[in-house]
């Protein structure tokens, strides 16, 4: 349950630490964004002598929430943080490579890219 | 369900010993003698493959003591074995070996067809890579490089005439050409890089431990 102003940590070694929503992109008017899901984010925090800046708006999809992932078999799938991968406007990750687990939805979703970079896919 | 109503319906008789007892007095004796338990530990792999129901089973023999319990524990366990089968070994779904290697070859032939049909539009530094033993989510790998976007838009229409044509597969990915460009064939993911984005994210240092399938033309 992502909105704006929630703040999500990044999962990949684009530069960027921390993340806050400012959008979220595809419907108008929604409240709330789920795993799968572009959002517009300010980035909050960043590692020294990259190339992100803070207060930079960028683009990031969703990759784990700590509100309950449903799938259809009655598998739950819930997360200790809320994390996202910084895209650009072509959908290619910023980073090169994801940290932590995603799950294989994002497959379904047009995001095999970042899928093709994690290290676990759940 | 079934099998735990069975399960009660069966000791009978040991419930009716056991009930004029307060099940709080009758607990001290019982446990140093532990009838169920000897029985069932005698026979591991039957009391492993049905923890379920063993439990119930010495939670309700704990009450009763009654030295047939083991006997009649015997003839319920091989009464539920019979009905149940001893252990569960595997998933019937599952499919066999031979019907794998078949998938893997058919998916390496659509693989090395692809890779053909990318070489032919002068795609540079082809490599095929079988990912199956680390990635569960896909078979192959092919990455390929192209020097402009004009060129990846080729290779990508290319292999999507290909495939449709000859396979009858449809690509889900990247329509438009990208720095990046992706086409998601289930069984086959292919990669198409500029020569930049090759080197910064290197997927082949990622998937090093992939094994890199010959390919039988020249690159």
């Amino acid at each position: 349950m992502i909105q704006p102003q929630t703040h999500l940590n990044v999962a990949d070694n684009s530069g960027a630490r921390e993340l806050m929503c400012i959008r979220i992109i595809g419907t108008s008017n929604r409240r709330y964004a789920h795993i799968g899901d572009v959002i517009v984010a300010v980035i909050k925090e960043v590692v020294p002598n990259m190339p992100l800046e803070r207060s930079e708006v960028i683009r990031a999809v969703i990759v784990r929430t700590c509100k309950e992932f449903k799938r259809d078999n009655g598998m739950i799938i819930r997360y200790d943080d809320n994390a996202a991968v910084i895209i650009d406007q072509e959908g290619n990750p910023k980073g090169t490579r994801i940290f932590g687990a995603i799950v294989r939805e994002l497959r379904q979703l047009n995001f095999t890219k970042i899928v093709s970079l994690a290290p676990e896919v759940l | 369900m079934q099998a735990s109503t069975s399960l009660f319906s069966c000791p009978l008789p040991c419930k009716s010993l056991a009930a004029p007892q307060l099940p709080g007095e009758c607990m001290p004796f019982v446990r140093p003698i532990k009838l169920s338990w000897s029985s069932s530990l005698q026979r591991p792999v039957k009391f492993s493959s049905v923890t379920g129901l063993s439990r119930d089973l010495s939670m309700f023999s704990s009450m009763a003591f009654n030295p047939n319990v083991s006997e009649d524990t015997d003839d319920m366990y091989d009464e539920l074995f019979e009905k149940y089968g001893k252990v569960v070994l595997r998933r019937s779904d599952k499919k066999p070996h031979s019907a794998e290697v078949d998938d893997d070859a058919e998916s390496l032939a659509f693989a090395v067809a692809l890779a053909k049909v990318a070489s032919d539009v002068k795609a540079a530094d082809i490599r095929v890579l079988f990912v199956k033993p680390l990635v569960y989510w896909t078979r192959f790998f092919i990455i390929a490089t192209a020097f402009s976007r004009p060129q990846i838009d080729a290779i990508g229409s290319r292999i999507r005439d290909l495939a449709e044509k000859q396979y009858g597969k449809v690509p889900s990915g990247d329509s438009k050409p990208n720095s990046w460009t992706l086409l998601d064939f289930g069984d086959v993911v292919i990669h198409i890089f500029l020569p930049q984005q090759r080197a910064l994210y290197n997927l082949e240092e990622f998937y090093a431990n992939a094994t890199l399938i010959e390919l039988p033309f020249e690159n």
